[in-house]
């Protein structure tokens, strides 16, 4: 069988200034160039920076309908393989190749606009985490009837409860088809009952037969759901493979006294 | 997308060694060619118009006065500009009605102004988003561009009106109007990308905008003819592409006589800013992303 993503040695590192500001200013680049002019170089000019690799030397490959786990510390790494992944932030090295559509749910609601009714938001939010504007239409009451808001879909968001609004973003996000979904276990929002409900449409997802990315920091999820693991730990993949193995490497590094170093 | 003829990568895994099949991202340390940008933002054309779709009905639900300011926005300025520079002091306006020629200066000018004083806090002020979900963002200044385009038409609505109003009569220079706009869009796009990675990167721009666009819209001829600014001085004038965009407008829409050097200068300008802009804006953009 062919891989549906395939990662070769990603990494990415960022230089992290030293007491410079982070975002300079123009002024600031024009003191800099008059500085540098005077100042001969000796190979120090960037001593104030450090270099710090937040991923480095990641390589691995998915069969498709594999549901993979991602878990760590935080910090260590995996929400930049995500967004990586995601094509939100380019490596510094390496490359991956994805052959098939990727959906990316980091968060829900992205671009949810409180003057626009929920049919509208709904619309919206589909067009920006990628679905096509059929298969929104095809999914629309589907979704509508999931968020439990048909009576006031017409309405503008910005009057709708908290848990209305999460329960019709989570509701899109849910009927997004890409043939790879990676998932952020935060979405399960909401109250009780309906974060309930999240969860069961994620194990339906990853019954499914679709390539799934489920990051999680709940084990017992990652132990029911995944047939794969990858531990991300210091920037590093330290492991990868069946999930009960991975989760006990995981929790015997937490507990042990050298914790490594975390961003 | 490129396919690089480069020797099979060294996969760790012995099963798998043939690819036959491209993939449908490759995602590569390297720059991007500009060209797979272009094909990726062609290919999120849809979002593109969700974007600009959002803005107008945001803006055309809201207020009365959001839709309103449209039309007010060019016609207060037409109005103050007629009291202090053609009653108090009596500036030339090529034989037209000042409050026309203003108006049909103003109108185009906004449209510009306007889409580069949004597009340059467009990347900033939407990093919530674009550091969640991926899409090519470069279609954010053009969403911009976009809506301000509506603007511009729904505004020269007023336009039209004065023009019936002052007995105008059109001639045959009106067909070049199409292209006179769409030369605007092409500028506009360019400066509006332009200045949108800038502000990323040097976040004072933002405070040297309204400086900018002031000065610019002084030595563009904006509110008072270009014959008034001395022979010598046309040539270094002209460069500002600005200058022959409005005349033309003017003289498309009046039958007044084209400036056929000073357009051309203006078409050329802004075919290659376009074309660098873009590619400055593909280029920095996949970098700026870590400082957003």
């Amino acid at each position: 069988m062919q891989p549906i993503l395939q990662v070769r040695k990603l990494g990415k590192q960022y230089r992290v200034r030293g007491f410079s500001r982070m975002n300079p200013t123009l002024g600031d680049a024009v003191v800099k160039a008059a500085k540098s002019s005077f100042r001969r170089h000796n190979g120090n000019t960037k001593g104030n920076d450090e270099l710090l690799w937040v991923l480095k030397d990641v390589s691995f490959e998915v069969l498709p309908g594999e549901v993979v786990g991602i878990i760590g510390r935080n910090g260590a790494g995996k929400s930049t393989l995500l967004k990586i992944l995601s094509r939100i932030i380019k490596p510094t090295t390496g490359e991956a190749d994805i052959f098939g559509r990727v959906g990316s749910l980091l968060e829900i609601g992205t671009g949810f606009h409180p003057e626009l009714t929920g049919r509208e938001n709904v619309y919206l939010n589909g067009a920006i985490i990628g679905m096509r504007r059929e298969e929104i239409k095809r999914n629309f009451d589907e979704i509508v009837a999931f968020a439990e808001v048909e009576r006031f879909i017409e309405t503008p968001v910005k009057y709708y409860s908290s848990g209305m609004y999460v329960r019709l973003a989570f509701a899109v996000a849910a009927h997004f088809e890409p043939e790879i979904l990676i998932l952020d276990e935060v979405l399960a929002v909401g109250d009780a009952a309906f974060r309930e409900k999240c969860l069961e449409k994620m194990r339906e997802v990853s019954r499914g037969g679709r390539t799934v990315f489920y990051v999680s920091h709940d084990l017992t999820s990652v132990q029911q759901l995944c047939g794969r693991a990858l531990l991300i730990e210091g920037g590093r993949l330290r492991e990868d493979g069946e999930p009960s193995m991975v989760i006990s490497e995981y929790l015997r590094t937490i507990s042990s006294p050298e914790g490594l170093p975390v961003i | 997308m490129e396919m690089r003829d480069v020797t099979m990568p060294k996969v760790p895994a012995p099963s798998l060694s043939r690819f036959p099949r491209k993939p449908a991202i490759k995602i590569r340390a390297s720059q991007s060619p500009v060209i797979s940008q272009l094909k990726d933002a062609w290919a999120h054309r849809e979002l593109l118009y969700f974007l600009i779709w959002r803005d107008l009905k945001v803006r055309y639900r809201q207020t009365l006065l959001g839709a309103g300011w449209v039309i007010l926005q060019p016609l207060l300025t037409t109005i103050v500009f007629t009291v202090f520079l053609s009653m108090l002091v009596r500036v030339p306006s090529d034989g037209l009605p000042y409050p026309l020629f203003a108006y049909a200066g103003l109108l185009p000018w906004m449209f510009f102004s306007n889409s580069v004083s949004t597009s340059t806090y467009s990347l900033t002020s939407n990093s919530y988003i674009i550091t969640k979900v991926y899409f090519p963002r470069l279609i954010i200044p053009a969403a911009i561009v976009g809506v301000r385009l509506v603007d511009f038409i729904v505004a020269s609505v007023v336009l039209i009106g004065l023009m019936l109003g002052y007995g105008v009569s059109v001639t045959s220079g009106i067909l070049l109007l199409p292209l006179l706009v769409a030369e605007m869009a092409l500028f506009s796009l360019a400066i509006s990308w332009w200045f949108s990675v800038l502000n990323v990167k040097y976040r004072d721009i933002g405070t040297l905008l309204p400086v900018l666009i002031q000065l610019w819209m002084f030595i563009s001829p904006v509110i008072y003819p270009s014959s008034l600014v001395p022979i010598r001085w046309r040539p270094i004038y002209s460069l500002n592409p600005i200058s022959g965009m409005l005349e033309a407008f003017r003289a498309s829409l009046f039958g007044l006589p084209f400036d056929w050097t000073g357009l051309a200068i203006s078409a050329v300008v802004t075919v290659v800013l376009f074309a660098y802009f873009i590619y400055v804006f593909c280029r920095w953009e996949e970098h700026l992303i870590d400082i957003l």
